[in-house]
């Protein structure tokens, strides 16, 4: 197992390295400099701008250079607001974000684990079929439709929650719901199907002709297996809230790090383009290797060869 | 035959002749596909969408990109007050102009303001000949007769030259809408498409050779696969800039992963049985056993992954275009007419409502054959 995981943290190294090098790439391959605009700057100023943020050295040297910054943790100034680093970006923006992420993450599994159990042990049932119904449109549509219409719904015909902005605990109600909806319906579908699997085996048997009641061979023998498939995709589920909050942080008006991200690319503000694609390159895939660590402690069935 | 309990002559050859029909593997997918009403109800779905996408703008009189300014936010289903001189109805515009709507429910000219009667909190416009009042001292606007103060009678009708309303350029929405599948659709067959050949060739590739250069193939793979593809998209417009050829350029260079695990699993179980080893012995080239003998067996699981696909690249692209990095307007697409709609939801709420029902109906009948086509495909299920 200690030989997976050093493979593991082998590829994961590579793979930032790759980030790195490609995101570089691609940030520098675009015709025109970061300081090109409408207006024409003098050549002196240009190249003082140059001569500033060491733009003059040849392309790996500069490459190093920036690698180097974010080994030590510093992902370099922003082209577009002077005076400011994409340090700063990350340190006003991953918080609020995180924290919605975080809330999100608790009402996901919350919200799926009970539905998908209702759903497996009424199998057939008509709560069964509504459970199923709503996970089935939860899955097909897309998140800032679900925001757009708990919106209208909830703020502009019921008057009940504010529309943007997260000062107070109700704010964040309606983009919990729109973040996780995706979620909450995929994992209560695995959820489902999963419990239904285990319950038929025949350890389930034996634990109900040994007259244990039913709710107890539910939680207590069948939901710990039935669990793992549910263990497994929430580190992709992390993935998928975290750069679905993109969209989210844009209509409720959250100033999180996404809304940076969007912003600098409509900007063009290549350095924080790099930088904050770097940073949650690396925080996405550290959750999903501690997920898969996880993961394995669990179930002791496991063995990564 | 009087006696039915005759014995017949039968030759052996009779007995051992297989009587039902012979379906053939296509023959037997699509039976067991139509059994199933939500996927065939997908089915009908897209045809019937595509058919909207591509034979509707022929019967448009409107252009998706040319904007009309006085018929700005004009919704589907009018409120209209009566005209006094009994020549159909009037309607108050959001920016407090006066249309007049033709009894059969198409748009007239714009009424012709005469004077402002602050006191009143009235505008006079000239109707026909006789004076109407547009009173604003109280939401909701109301026509009125200057004169008398007596509020027209009101109802509702249905927009006529506007099906589905304008937006907030004054641009039909019944037409973007077409136009707006159209890209969507064609954004998601093209980048299906491409990954579909990029991960059917490294899949098949990757598990055909096996050893070293399927131990290093699928390492990149595991590397590519750790990388939010969000970002990568994000990266790849920004390197080519906003615009339909960029982002099918990066939609199609970041899903085939999948597409590339799902045929070297194919490949690597299929590799094994008896008919590549008879190919083998016949001299086939590896370029012959590939796409002659192995593509074609894995083409249910390559098919089904395709459907799956092509839900996540709409998605994608709305997803984009919805945060402004995606399509550059004129053009329409799903996402840009649900961003568009974003700024004024609470009095246009159609607008938002008319595409993003749109995004989802595509997502649900793709979803659903998918769904079908993975039941129908799966030989375990065979009845």
């Amino acid at each position: 197992m200690a030989r997976y995981f050093a493979k593991r943290i082998g590829i994961m190294i590579i793979a930032l390295f790759m980030i790195a090098l490609v995101t570089f790439v691609i940030m520098h391959s675009i015709p025109g400099g970061p300081f090109t605009s409408d207006r024409k700057a003098s050549p002196e100023v240009e190249a003082a701008l140059n001569a500033k943020y060491n733009l003059d050295a040849p392309l790996p040297e500069q490459f190093l250079d920036y690698v180097g910054g974010l080994l030590h943790g510093d992902f370099g100034p922003s082209y577009k607001y002077p005076g400011k680093s994409v340090n700063d970006f990350i340190y006003n923006g991953f918080p609020v974000s995180a924290k919605l992420g975080g809330i999100t993450i608790v009402f996901v599994l919350l919200a799926a684990i009970p539905m998908g159990v209702v759903a497996a042990v009424k199998n057939g049932k008509w709560v069964d079929m509504a459970v199923m119904a709503l996970a089935t449109i939860g899955v097909t549509i897309p998140s800032f439709i679900i925001a757009s219409l708990l919106i209208y719904v909830f703020s502009y015909q019921l008057n009940l929650l504010p529309t943007y902005g997260i000062d107070t605990w109700k704010g964040y109600i309606l983009p919990v719901i729109a973040l996780g909806g995706y979620s909450i319906s995929y994992m209560a579908r695995l959820m489902r199907s999963s419990l239904l699997e285990v319950m038929g085996q025949d350890y389930i048997r034996t634990a109900r002709a040994k007259g244990l009641p039913e709710w107890k061979v539910v939680t207590g023998h069948a939901m710990r297996n039935a669990l793992i498939p549910v263990v497994t995709v929430l580190g992709p589920t992390i993935a998928n809230l975290m750069t679905g909050s993109f969209v989210i942080e844009k209509i409720f008006a959250i100033p999180g790090l996404g809304g940076y991200l969007v912003n600098s690319v409509t900007q063009r503000d290549y350095t924080t383009i790099m930088g904050v694609t770097i940073f949650y390159a690396t925080f996405l895939m550290v959750m999903i290797f501690v997920v898969d660590i996880f993961y394995c402690l669990i179930d002791p069935r496991i063995k990564y060869e | 035959m009087d006696n039915k309990w005759e014995m017949l002559p039968s030759s052996s050859e009779e007995r051992e002749k297989i009587w039902t029909k012979n379906r053939t593997f296509a023959g037997d997918v699509w039976f067991r596909f139509r059994r199933k009403p939500t996927a065939i109800a997908g089915f009908v779905l897209i045809v019937l969408l595509l058919l909207f996408a591509l034979l509707g703008p022929m019967f448009t009189k409107y252009s998706y990109s040319v904007q009309n300014l006085e018929v700005v936010n004009i919704p589907p289903i009018m409120k209209v007050f009566d005209a006094p001189d009994g020549n159909g109805y009037l309607y108050i515009t959001q920016s407090l102009k006066v249309l007049r709507v033709n009894p059969d429910g198409t748009l007239g000219d714009q009424l012709k303001k005469v004077r402002e009667e602050s006191e009143m909190s009235m505008t006079i416009f000239d109707c026909g000949g006789t004076e109407v009042g547009l009173y604003y001292g109280q939401k909701p606007y109301v026509i009125a007769d200057p004169a008398t103060k007596v509020i027209c009678s009101s109802s509702t009708v249905r927009n006529a030259s506007y099906l589905l309303g304008t937006d907030s350029l004054g641009r039909d929405i019944l037409t973007r809408l077409m136009y707006g599948i159209r890209v969507s659709l064609l954004v998601a067959f093209i980048a299906a498409a491409v990954n579909m050949v990029i991960g059917v060739l490294y899949g098949g590739i990757s598990g055909y050779l096996g050893g070293n250069a399927d131990t290093v193939m699928m390492r990149i793979v595991d590397i590519i696969n750790t990388i939010p593809l969000t970002l990568y998209v994000i990266l790849i417009v920004v390197l080519l800039g906003s615009g339909l050829q960029s982002i099918i350029v990066a939609l199609g260079s970041v899903y085939w992963v999948d597409m590339a695990r799902v045929v070297r699993g194919q490949v690597l179980s299929l590799k094994q049985q008896e008919f590549v080893l008879a190919a083998k012995t016949i001299g086939s080239s590896t370029k012959t056993i590939l796409f002659q003998h192995l593509i074609p067996n894995a083409m249910g699981s390559i098919l089904v992954t395709v459907t799956m696909l092509i839900p996540s690249a709409i998605f994608m692209e709305a997803f984009l275009s919805f945060l402004g990095i995606g399509l550059q307007p004129p053009l329409a697409s799903l996402g840009t007419m649900c961003n568009d709609a974003t700024a004024n939801l609470r009095t246009c709420p159609y607008q938002m409502f008319i595409p993003a029902l749109g995004i989802c109906l595509i997502m649900f009948a793709f979803n659903f054959v998918g769904d079908g086509l993975r039941d129908a495909l799966d030989p375990k299920l065979k009845k």
